[in-house]
Formats: structure tokens, sequence, C-alpha cells
């Protein structure tokens, strides 16, 4: 029983990192990020190779990782958001053009590191045995980073002038405009930090459950359901969005072997957006 | 109403595809398959147009052609209906499913809805593995017999489809789905029902407020996009002779919404052309091996970076063959 | 500013025809006639390895035919051209491409594709088109009579599953075991052959329903239910090389003591690189890669295939035969086998050869009149192979029959 629960925090605290990008992108652009699991997926292949195959330490990595991400999103919101935002009649059409993002990045993962699972030795090793309960150090490791980078993020967006840009961008890009607020430029740093923490996730998570070409669209749809659970757009709500789902796994798996657990977490979704329709945190049709 | 010109281009296009294309490719199997498949997915992404038009993002289609393809094959292989009678009773099916769904997810918008209909085709996945009794689970429906005759007091009036050659009696099954479909679409688009679903894209608590059933209107429109995807999985599994749960998937329901919106979501006929262009393209770069995927998705991406809004916005002048259904800047109420 | 616009349409226009023209025009001609052989399977997306192992294999293959003049078929030597297509696991592009290597390129022979959805949704192609396609697919259904047309590649995990238990049982005493499977169509289907497999042989199976979902990265949930069973042996049905590494590793961090197998060829540097230690003792389906067992001339294949692929891949060992004995069947039934399906159909039954894989020089021949009434199945050798320290080590070889 403790091992349900210890595994649902371990899950949680992995998805609560996951979805935070996803919905930090939705907040300053209005965007539904589709290539968010495929910038996990970058980001899992840069650790691996400045860690795993160069040997560099892993924080050397994370850095490589976290300034190649940067450069993507920058370039996806240089090259292509900022353009269909502005031509577009339809809203929706950022989301289509980064469903395009996602396969283009995928299939250039794909050719550039190949078709293999890859994966990295545990940062460190042994396992730390509480009664019944199994907690792998590493996986603490992870754990105890996920919560410092989670918290730094919350920090930089509380109390940083950047941080206070973003969220006024977030609430109303027209006022922010007016108050002096570089749009542009904001919206671009938004983007970057937003691919910065999708490949960040992917590095950290490198160590315990490695990564492959085609974990992306896997990402992305637990990350949407994180979301819908919690509120487009709301960080907090993005965390406990993860929290929740990390425990219904857990508590599927155990209760529901027999492959019912999503189906059950699905229909549960559904019945829950029908009462909730913005999802526990978020503003009314986000 | 049209004007003589773009009467005409239908006209043209009409006699193209119905006499001239199969005549061409009588002895090319592949590309009357290609085109065949083409014609169906236009239909399937048809329904997600609609859905489109009413303001709502469909990444579910998929879910509806498996429901679809699911009813057919049981209908075929453990009732023993005809497949004529089974594919309208597969879209049914569907259209009754997406009532069912519809009712409370389609009070969401935007995103939400967007998200949870993105979940529905792997809702409709685990759930054809989960309940065996109905639709043999893992296993799959397999050896279903290919469509058969229609008689009418000793008159053929559809040949048995393994006595002729079936490519070409699938891309004739397929050439009138097509325009049957979108003759039914234009038609609902310019009548009273489609004024009313275009008020819903534009502003839904305004015509809420000049008396319009907007839930009723939602649900109507969704279970029409559905019946679509159910008719299309049906054929499909015709085509295929067997049904798996994983027969159409998340990919299979992302694509139906490029389709939709790369044809451009403000004409009626923007779905035939989005998946026409998309799905010939993957197809004939196909040489390019590793290289095909990341090709196409530049093809696409530049596309919505050039075209915003849809192949069908490069109009040249005086052919209205695009029904512009959306002029307005509609920014989801 | 509409002149820009136009103008950059139009580049655009013509940069696709152009990339379109490239992706048609064929290569320079040889000397030799070519045969056409088509690969149809999944290269992209999440199981990418399975089509791109079978892709790399034939074309590694053809290069050293192709280089060594050619392969003699009824006096005349041909040039081997692998002429592959991605299907991403869709059963309507794996019809399509079907098609196309049948129709379009004249293709008798094609190997792939590699699930039950996409290899019985091109039933209909293959059979009406007269071709002959090897899927890596598990259903029976697609290799018993009325199907003559698909023959299976590989050892099925109904073959294979048995086999194992039983030496488990014998050699270190299994009592119990616990199954768990992706819950996909192929995964299942193999549990349900597996349990069936461990019922017969008496053992008490403590877990026969038990799945997760693809795209799963955190296996503590699914793993914490199996190993508090405390069963002798958890067998992960057919479980994609991605994951395998993961759930052992899992396993032994809650404190696993028991065995583990699966039926599923693996890789050796994707387990020593995630799961490390974890995955020693690990038991599952090899080729013909480990160094006990190879030949001299499995051992060049593996250098071509790395020049192709760029890493030698250890599932590439079980998916080295189907070009090899498509070709040499081929060859027995003469020139005419080559068009004509029903010459090489009719050959398959007393065709034999040596297997050039393997030191030992067995046989390769057709199989699975046990499993299918008739001979659809490729003779791979079963080669049940240990993880132990970064490698494979072969604990025994059997046969189908």
């Amino acid at each position: 029983m403790e091992q349900v629960i210890i595994n649902g925090i371990y899950s949680g605290m992995q998805y609560a990192l996951i979805a935070l990008g996803l919905t930090l992108i939705f907040a300053l652009m209005g965007v539904l990020n589709f290539a968010h699991g495929q910038m996990y997926v970058l980001g899992g292949f840069v650790t691996y190779y400045v860690y795993g195959v160069m040997g560099l330490p892993f924080v050397v990595g994370l850095a490589a990782t976290a300034a190649t991400l940067a450069l993507v999103g920058v370039f996806f919101e240089f090259v292509i958001f900022r353009r269909v935002l502005k031509l577009s009649v339809r809203e929706e059409s950022t989301m289509l053009v980064a469903a395009g993002g996602a396969l283009f990045l995928e299939s250039l993962v794909l050719i550039i590191f190949g078709e293999k699972h890859r994966g990295v030795p545990s940062v460190i090793s042994g396992v730390w045995k509480v009664g019944d309960a199994y907690m792998p150090y590493g996986r603490l490791l992870v754990v105890a980073m996920s919560a410092l980078l989670i918290g730094g993020f919350i920090l930089f967006m509380q109390y940083t002038r950047q941080g206070r840009a973003l969220r006024a961008l977030a609430q109303d890009r027209e006022a922010a405009q007016i108050q002096g607020v570089n749009v542009d430029n904001y919206s671009m740093l938004g983007f970057a930090i937003g691919a910065t923490l999708a490949g960040l996730a992917g590095g950290l998570l490198v160590s315990i459950s490695g990564v492959n070409s085609g974990l992306g669209t896997w990402i992305s749809i637990k990350a949407f359901i994180m979301v819908m659970i919690g509120g487009a757009g709301v960080v907090p709500g993005a965390i406990i969005g993860g929290f929740i789902l990390g425990m219904l796994e857990s508590v599927g798996y155990t209760v529901l072997p027999g492959g019912e657990t999503y189906l059950v977490i699905f229909v549960a979704l559904i019945a829950f957006l029908a009462i909730r329709p913005q999802g526990l945190m978020g503003k009314p049709w986000g | 109403m049209p004007n003589q010109r773009s009467l005409i281009a239908v006209g043209v296009a009409l006699v193209i595809y119905l006499i001239v294309l199969p005549a061409l490719l009588a002895d090319k199997p592949y590309f009357l398959g290609v085109l065949t498949t083409a014609s169906v997915l236009s239909v399937i992404a048809a329904g997600v147009w609609l859905t489109f038009f009413i303001g709502r993002i469909n990444i579910g289609q998929g879910a509806f052609a498996l429901v679809g393809g699911y009813a057919a094959a049981i209908l075929m292989t453990k009732l023993g209906f005809s497949f004529w009678i089974a594919m309208p009773l597969a879209g049914l099916t569907a259209a009754l499913v997406s009532i069912v769904i519809g009712i409370p997810i389609l009070r969401l918008r935007g995103v939400y809805f967007a998200m949870i209909s993105l979940s529905l085709t792997e809702t409709a996945r685990l759930s054809a593995q989960s309940f065996r009794s109905v639709t043999e689970g893992a296993k799959g429906i397999v050896n279903i017999p290919l469509p058969g005759a229609v008689e009418i007091f000793g008159f053929t009036l559809i040949p048995d489809f393994s006595t002729v050659d079936k490519h070409l009696a699938f891309y004739f099954l397929a050439a009138i789905l097509l325009i049957a479909t979108f003759a039914a679409m234009y038609r609902l688009v310019n009548s009273r029902i489609g004024w009313l679903f275009k008020s819903l894209q534009q502003n839904e608590e305004l015509a809420s407020s000049v008396g319009v059933d907007i839930a009723r209107l939602r649900v109507i429109a969704y279970a029409i996009s559905s019946f679509l995807g159910g008719i299309g999985g049906a054929f499909f599994v015709a085509a295929q002779q067997s049904v798996y749960p994983a027969s159409f998937q998340i990919q299979d329901s992302i694509y139906f919404m490029l389709y939709t919106f790369l044809g451009g979501l403000g004409y009626v006929f923007g779905p035939i052309v989005g998946t026409f262009v998309l799905f010939l393209s993957f197809e004939f770069l196909h040489g390019l091996n590793e290289y095909q995927p990341l090709i196409y998705s530049i093809i696409m991406i530049a596309l919505m970076l050039w075209l915003p809004n849809g192949l069908l916005s490069i109009r040249l002048p005086g052919w209205g063959l695009g029904t512009k259904a959306n002029p307005e800047r509609a920014r989801g109420a | 500013m509409l002149k820009r616009k136009s103008l950059m349409r139009s580049a655009a226009i013509a940069g696709i025809a152009l990339v379109a023209g490239l992706a048609v025009g064929d290569g320079a001609m040889a000397a030799n006639e070519k045969l056409k052989i088509g690969v149809l399977g999944v290269m992209s997306g999440p199981a990418a390895s399975w089509g791109l192992v079978n892709r790399y294999c034939a074309e590694a293959r053809a290069n050293m035919i192709n280089e060594a003049g050619g392969f003699e078929i009824g006096g005349k030597k041909y040039d081997i051209e692998i002429v592959s297509i991605d299907d991403r696991n869709d059963p309507k592009l794996a019809v399509s491409g079907a098609e196309r290597l049948v129709y379009e390129d004249g293709i008798r022979y094609i190997i792939g594709p590699n699930i039950d959805t996409t290899a019985a949704a091109i039933v209909p192609v293959i059979e009406k088109g007269g071709a002959m396609n090897i899927p890596y697919a598990f259903s029976k259904d697609l290799y018993s009579p009325p199907r003559s047309h698909s023959i299976l590649g590989m050892i099925a995990s109904y073959q294979a599953g048995p086999v194992i238990y039983k030496y488990l049982q014998e050699k270190e005493g299994v009592k119990s075991v616990a199954f768990v499977a992706r819950n996909e169509s192929d995964s299942l289907n193999q549990r349900e052959e597996g349990v069936a497999a461990a019922e017969a042989l008496g053992l008490d199976v403590l877990a026969s329903k038990d799945t997760y979902e693809a795209g799963t990265t955190d296996f503590f949930p699914v793993m914490s239910r199996l190993v508090g069973l405390k069963p002798d042996l958890i067998v992960l049905s057919g479980v994609a090389p991605s994951d395998a590494p993961l759930m052992l590793k899992t396993a032994r961090e809650l404190g696993f003591q028991g065995l583990m197998s699966t039926e599923t060829a693996q890789d050796a540097k994707i387990l020593s690189e995630v799961a490390g230690d974890a995955a020693n003792g690990f038991i599952s389906v090899g080729g013909a890669s480990t160094p006990e067992i190879r030949s001299e001339f499995m051992e060049t294949f593996s250098k071509r295939y790395e020049e192709v692929a760029g890493e030698w891949n250890d599932e590439a060992g079980t998916k080295v035969y189907a070009l090899e004995i498509l070709l040499n069947t081929i060859k027995t039934a003469g020139p005419e086998a080559i068009e004509d399906v029903s010459k090489f159909k009719a050959q398959m039954d007393a065709f034999k050869m040596t297997n050039p894989f393997l030191k030992d020089g067995r046989d390769l021949h057709f199989v699975g009149a046990g499993f299918f009434d008739q001979k659809r199945q490729i003779s791979v050798p079963m080669v049940v192979n240990v993880f132990k320290d970064g490698e494979f080590e072969t604990l025994f070889v059997g046969s189908v029959d």
C-alpha cells in the first residue's frame, strides 16, 4: 500500500514536470503545443548524448539540453507561430501548425538518433527500503530535481521582472502591450522557456526511463490529460493535474490490472469535464 | 445560387472523376486504390469539417470511424447482414454513440474540446479491446466477406464485388460516397440549418439569445459528422476485410483534422482538396525512405505558413469553386 | 506585396514538384537484370525499429549479393533491389503500400508487415495480386488454410513460450509465473497463448491479466503489483525492446529476486544502457548473432548491417533469414517463380538449404505444419539467450518442429 502511494508521487512529480511547459505556452500564446512530447524526446536525446555517450557530468547534459531546446523554442516561435498567428483567420491554425511541427521534430529525431531506445545509467544507484516500500536513490534524485525545477520556475514567474511581464502577457495580451511589454520578445521568451521545460523533463527522466524517437505523441497525450484535469493555462493546475494522473495510474494498475485503467480514466475525464468544463483551476473557456 | 462558371467547373470535375480517371487507371490498381482511399478519407474529413463549422476543433474522428468499422464488421459476420445495409447502420451507430458522448462534451469549447476529443480515439481502441464478447478483443474480426450483389426483381443493381474487378468497384463506391456526401454538405451549409450552424461558430451566446436551441444544434452537427466517420470506417473494413482495435488510431484523427484544415476551413470542398493533396503527396514521396515524413512535414508547415487559411484560399478570379462559408474573422467566442 | 506573395507561392509549389520529382527518379542502371523485393513495415513512430530492422537486413544482404556479382537464378544473374515502404502500422497505408509494390513495381515477394492489423489488411491485396509475403505477426489465421500466401518470418511466441517455460521449470525449478503485456492486440494475443502454455505445463499462473499502456515511461505502478505476487518467473509478453529494460530495472529496484523472460527478440545494447546489471539473467529469444553459434558469414553480414544502419541491432539476428530463404527458394523453383508464386509455393514443402548464418550447418527450410496445417513458416532456429554483463549468451538452440 505504501508502495502504491509512493509510486503515485513518483509518477506525479514526473508528470507535473511534463505538463508545466505545455501549460506555460498555452497561457502565453493560446497555442496548444502539439510538439511538446517531441520536444521532451529531443531533450532526452541531447542529455543521452552529452551525459551517456560523451561522458560529461549529468548537470552539463541538462545545461546542453536547456540550451538546445531554448533555441528550438525560439525557432518555433519566430519562424512558425508568429507568422501563423498574424495571418490566420482561425486561431486553431496554431494548433495545426504545431501538429506539423511535431511530425517534423519526430522525423528529424528518428533520422539523427536512430530507431533504438536509449538510456543512461542511473546517476546514483542503490535502493532505500523503508518498511515495505522501495525507493531507488536515482528516482529520489530525479524527484528532488524536478521539485527544484518546478519551484525555481514558480519563483521566476512570481518575483522577476521577466516573470511578471510573462504573467501580464498571459492575463491580457493587449493590456500588456499598452503597459509597455514588448509582446513579440516576451512571446519568444515564453516559448523558449516552455520548450526548455519540456526538454529538461526529457533530460531528467532519461536517467530513469530512457527515451526513443516515437515516445512524443504519448507524452503529449498524457500532458493534455493533466492539463484538462488541472485547467489549461494555469501553472498550479498543471502540477495538480500531474499528481492526480500519477495517483490514478498507480491505484488503477493495482486494482484494475486488466487494461481498463486508461479506459476508466478517459471515461471519468469526460464525466468530470461535463461537470467542470474548465478543469479544477482553469478560467472558464481558457 | 452558384454561378454558371462554377457549375461548369463542377461538371468537368465530375466527368474527370467518374469517367476519365477510372478509364485511364482501369489497369493501374495502385493509383485507383490511392484515389479510392483519398475519396473515402475526404468523406470522413467532411465530418470533421462540419464540427469545425460549428466552432469545435475535432481531433476524435478516428474513434467514430472505428465504431463504424466494428459495427459493420459485427453486423456482417455475426448477424449476417449485407454490406449494403451494414454500412448505413454503421453510420447510424457512430451517430448514436456520438450523441451520447456529444451531449456532455460539446459543452466544452476551444482547446478543451480539442483535447477531450483527442482522447476519444484511445477510448474507442481500449473499448474494442475490452469488450471481447462483442468485438473479439485483441484478435480482431477477420475474413469479412466482400460486399455482395444487390438485385431487384432479378435485375442486378450492384454486382457482387468478388465477381467483378473489385478495385474499380470500390473506386466507384468511394466516388459515389464522396459525391453524395459533398452534395449533401453543400445543401446543408446553404440551408437554414446551415446558417444556424454558422451562427454557433460566430457567437453561441448571441445565437442562444435569439432563441436558437444551441445544445440541440451542436449535437445534430456532431451526429452528422460522426455518421460520416462511421460510413468511412465501414468502407475501409469492407475493403481490408478485417478490423482490429488499431485499425483507426490517434494519428488518423490528427490527420483528418489536418486534411480538413489544410483544404481551408472556410470552404465546403476544403476537405476534398486537403485530403487529396496531403494523402497523394505522402504516397508519392515514398521513394525518399526515411526522409519521407520529414519532407512531408515540411510541406505541411510550408503550406500553413504561406496559406494559413487553406489551399482553397488561392482563388482564381471568377472561379467560385469553393463556397466560402466563413469569410469573417472568427475568434472562438 | 501581393506580387511577392504569389512569387513565394510559386516557389513553394516548384519546390514541392522538385522534391516529388526526385522521389520518383531512380538510381543508375546496373549491368544485371534487377530482381525487386519489397519491404513493407512500420519505419517511423513508436514501433519504427521493427520495420527498419527488416529493411536494414534486406538492404545489407542485397548489397553483399550485388557486390559479389548478383544472385544466380536459372543460369542468369540478378541484382537484388530492395524497395521499402513505411506503413506507419496503419492498415490503410499498408494496403496502398502493398498495392504499390505489387502493381506498380511488379514485385511478387514482400518482407513484412509487422503487426496483425496491417498483415491482415493486406491479405486481399497479396492474394489477388499473386504475391507472397513474410509477415512478422503471429495471428494463426494469416498462415492457415484457406490462406496460403503468407509465411511467418520468425518464431512465434506460442512456439518459444512453452520451450522456455519447460526449460526453466526443469532447470531452475520454476513453479509459479506472472504475465504482463502491452495493452495492444499483438501483445495481448501473445500473452493469452503464453498463459495457455504455462497452464498446460502445470505452472501456477499468478497473474494473467496485467497490462501497461504503450508510451509508459514509469513502470513502478505496473511492476509493483506483479512483484508483490512473488512469482518465480515474470514473463514480459510481446514486449517491445524499448520497454523490456525499464521493466527489468523496475522489478529489481522493487526487490524482485526471481527470473524474467520474454519470447521476442531484444537488443543487448539497449538492455545494458537502460537496465545495466538489472538485466542480468534475462531470458529472451535471439537470432544468429551470439558468438557461440554464429558463422563467419554471419559476422560479415553484421558488418554490412552496421554500414547500412549505423549500428548493430540484435533484433536483426532473427530477421536475416527472410531474404535468404526467399531468393534460394526462387532459385530452386526456377526462373518462372520470379513472376509466378505458385511455382514458389509448390517448392515450399521440399525446399532445403544449409543455414549460412550458423556454424552448426543446420537446415533452413519451411516448417509450421503443426501450427498452421501447412508449411508456412521459416525454420528460424529458436535461439534462447540469457543476458549477462552487456551481452547475450546462448542457453540452447531449439527448433519449431
